[in-house]
């Protein structure tokens, strides 16, 4: 097993309630491995009650990217969140930890 | 091919001012922009605002100004801020009573306004402009009396225009981020109001630089390591074509780095669809965009496309919700977390007692879960550890309320479960403001464009 942040560095941030958590791999395999392990589905799981609502993907092919988009996922937004974390600058670094399957 | 040099300023209120003043020094820059306001900051100043009639900008253009505002009048830099907040027409008297005392006799000043809907919303109510909330559907009516500011995105057409008047200095309220750098843009390289391959691109350009150091280094998760001298991180300093290309770097001699990997870190922050990047003045699309290494701290963005702006404008309004009231204590070995459930429940107990109510409460153990939640990360266990932190917050309805939660704690000190420490000193009870996202027809808003000249 490997974890997301063998393969890939991320980035997270806020609009409203949402939280976006950005995965760049750091190779062309290493994408197309996430793009098959790091599903929506997945990543709903991983994260558990801290995301309430859904959670859609999205490809940047160019730049080995993927971009969750994760609702109801800050406690009410930024600017009532009673998280110390409440703007989700680090919410990629719970997904930089989630366990996948590695065949390269 | 015609292009134009853009430095990015400030990306937040309260971001350092050092990076802006090297570049205007180091690098051969037109323009110099800054973004002060975060969604939050709009429901400060309005507050602000309300207790005094002279404030409600974001006072940082000042000091800002004094760093390089001369440098910038002699080689010609023209400095475009969203500094304005809830109240650019008084940001705009202090500059130009900044120019004044500095002798920069001549100087353009201009004021873009038109974004400020707060004595409109009973009309446009009545009209059938619903401004419901785009997020959870819910009616204006719900908040409606709790309402303190309702700010527009309003896009780069007044700033475009000031440009067309000689601004010298442009200083906006509640401009997207965006157009601070397709203003410039579009004056600058001819593109036409529809074109919107070209705005697109310059949006995502815009996109990628907005937020300073996150593209040059700074939070790299990439290889933080790698990132020489972050303490004097240089800021984003973009060549935008007319073709709607870029190549992006930082002034000589600063920390950080401008790589493929900094900037892809900073595209996908805050985006949602990178496909639909909307924005008052054109639906990006980015999913396709290229990055190339072409030099050291050299990264070309290409490969953006746009689709026609979005029918509706943004509304970003704040309503009064509550109070936060915060306590943090320590407890040590052995049985630091038993000891510390003890100081909770002690806690808990003592505010019931002032007949305290909140209608949500959190709590988080420094160190262990407090990023993540107990959602993702249990509370610790183990008996033998040498320390815990506990953070209790709660959200009420009153001051009263809120402050009461310190208070409480205090007994902790002498009263409580044996090895509490680190209290420290009363935590200021913060107002919250939530934030109401909603739309609006563009058409129902104007922008105007006021120019004040420096007189000796």
């Amino acid at each position: 097993m490997s974890r997301v942040w063998d393969l890939a560095h991320g980035r997270s941030g806020d609009k409203g309630d949402v939280c976006n958590i950005g995965l760049i791999a750091r190779s062309t395999p290493a994408y197309e491995t996430l793009c098959r392990e790091v599903t929506a589905e997945r990543v709903k799981a991983h994260f558990g009650d801290l995301i309430k609502g859904n959670i859609e993907r999205y490809e940047l092919p160019n730049i080995h990217a993927l971009n969750f988009v994760c609702r109801g996922a800050l406690n009410g937004g930024g600017t009532l969140s009673l998280r110390s974390d409440h703007l989700g600058k680090v919410m990629y670094t719970w997904l930089l930890r989630m366990e996948i399957e590695d065949a390269n | 091919m015609k292009s134009v040099k853009l430095g990015t300023g400030l990306a937040f209120w309260g971001d350092s001012i050092r990076p802006a003043i090297e570049m205007v020094e180091r690098a051969d820059i037109q323009y110099l922009c800054c973004d002060h306001l975060a969604e939050l900051t709009m429901s400060i100043l309005s507050k602000q605002k309300s207790k005094n009639p002279d404030l409600g900008y974001t006072t940082d253009i000042i000091p800002f100004l004094r760093g390089v505002l001369e440098k910038c009048r002699e080689r010609g830099i023209r400095i475009i801020s969203n500094a304005g907040g809830a109240n650019p027409e008084a940001c705009g008297r202090e500059v130009v009573a900044l120019c004044e005392e500095l002798g920069l006799h001549g100087t353009k000043v201009a004021v873009v306004t038109g974004d400020d809907i707060m004595d409109r919303i009973d009309e446009l109510l009545d009209q059938g402009i619903q401004l419901e909330n785009i997020d959870t559907g819910q009616p204006l009516a719900d908040v409606r009396d709790r309402v303190t500011q309702a700010n527009v995105y309003i896009g780069c057409e007044g700033i475009v225009e000031a440009l067309e008047q000689g601004a010298d200095i442009v200083i906006c309220g509640r401009v997207t981020d965006a157009a601070l750098y397709l203003g410039p843009m579009r004056y600058e390289l001819g593109w036409a109001v529809d074109d919107w391959d070209l705005l697109g691109a310059g949006t995502g350009i815009a996109h990628c630089v907005e937020c300073g150091g996150q593209a040059t280094g700074g939070l790299y998760s990439g290889g933080w390591q790698d990132m020489q001298r972050l303490s004097s991180l240089g800021y984003p300093v973009t060549t935008v074509f007319e073709n709607g290309e870029a190549i992006m770097s930082k002034p000589p001699q600063t920390g950080g780095g401008v790589t493929v990997g900094t900037v892809s870190e900073q595209l996908v922050y805050e985006v949602l669809d990178p496909g639909n990047y909307l924005t008052a003045d054109s639906t990006a699309d980015v999913s396709l965009i290229k990055l190339e290494q072409i030099g050291v701290d050299q990264v070309r963005i290409s490969n953006i496309k746009g689709k026609p702006a979005p029918a509706t404008l943004k509304v970003n309004m704040g309503y009064r919700a509550g109070f936060v009231g915060e306590a943090q204590f320590t407890y040590t070995w052995p049985d630091a977390v038993k000891k510390a459930k003890a100081g909770l429940e002690f806690l808990a107990e003592r505010l019931q007692q002032v007949g305290f109510e909140a209608e949500e409460e959190r709590v988080e153990y420094l160190g262990v879960n407090s990023m993540w939640g107990p959602e993702s990360v249990p509370d610790p266990e183990d008996p033998d550890l040498a320390e815990v932190v506990v953070r209790y917050a709660a959200r009420c309805t009153t001051k009263e309320h809120a402050r009461n939660v310190f208070t409480e704690s205090v007994p902790l000190y002498n009263n409580g479960p044996a090895g509490a420490s680190g209290i420290g000193t009363r935590p200021p009870v913060k107002e919250l403001f939530g934030i109401w996202p909603c739309m609006i027809p563009r058409e129902l808003i104007t922008q105007k464009v006021e120019i004040m000249e420096v007189k000796p």
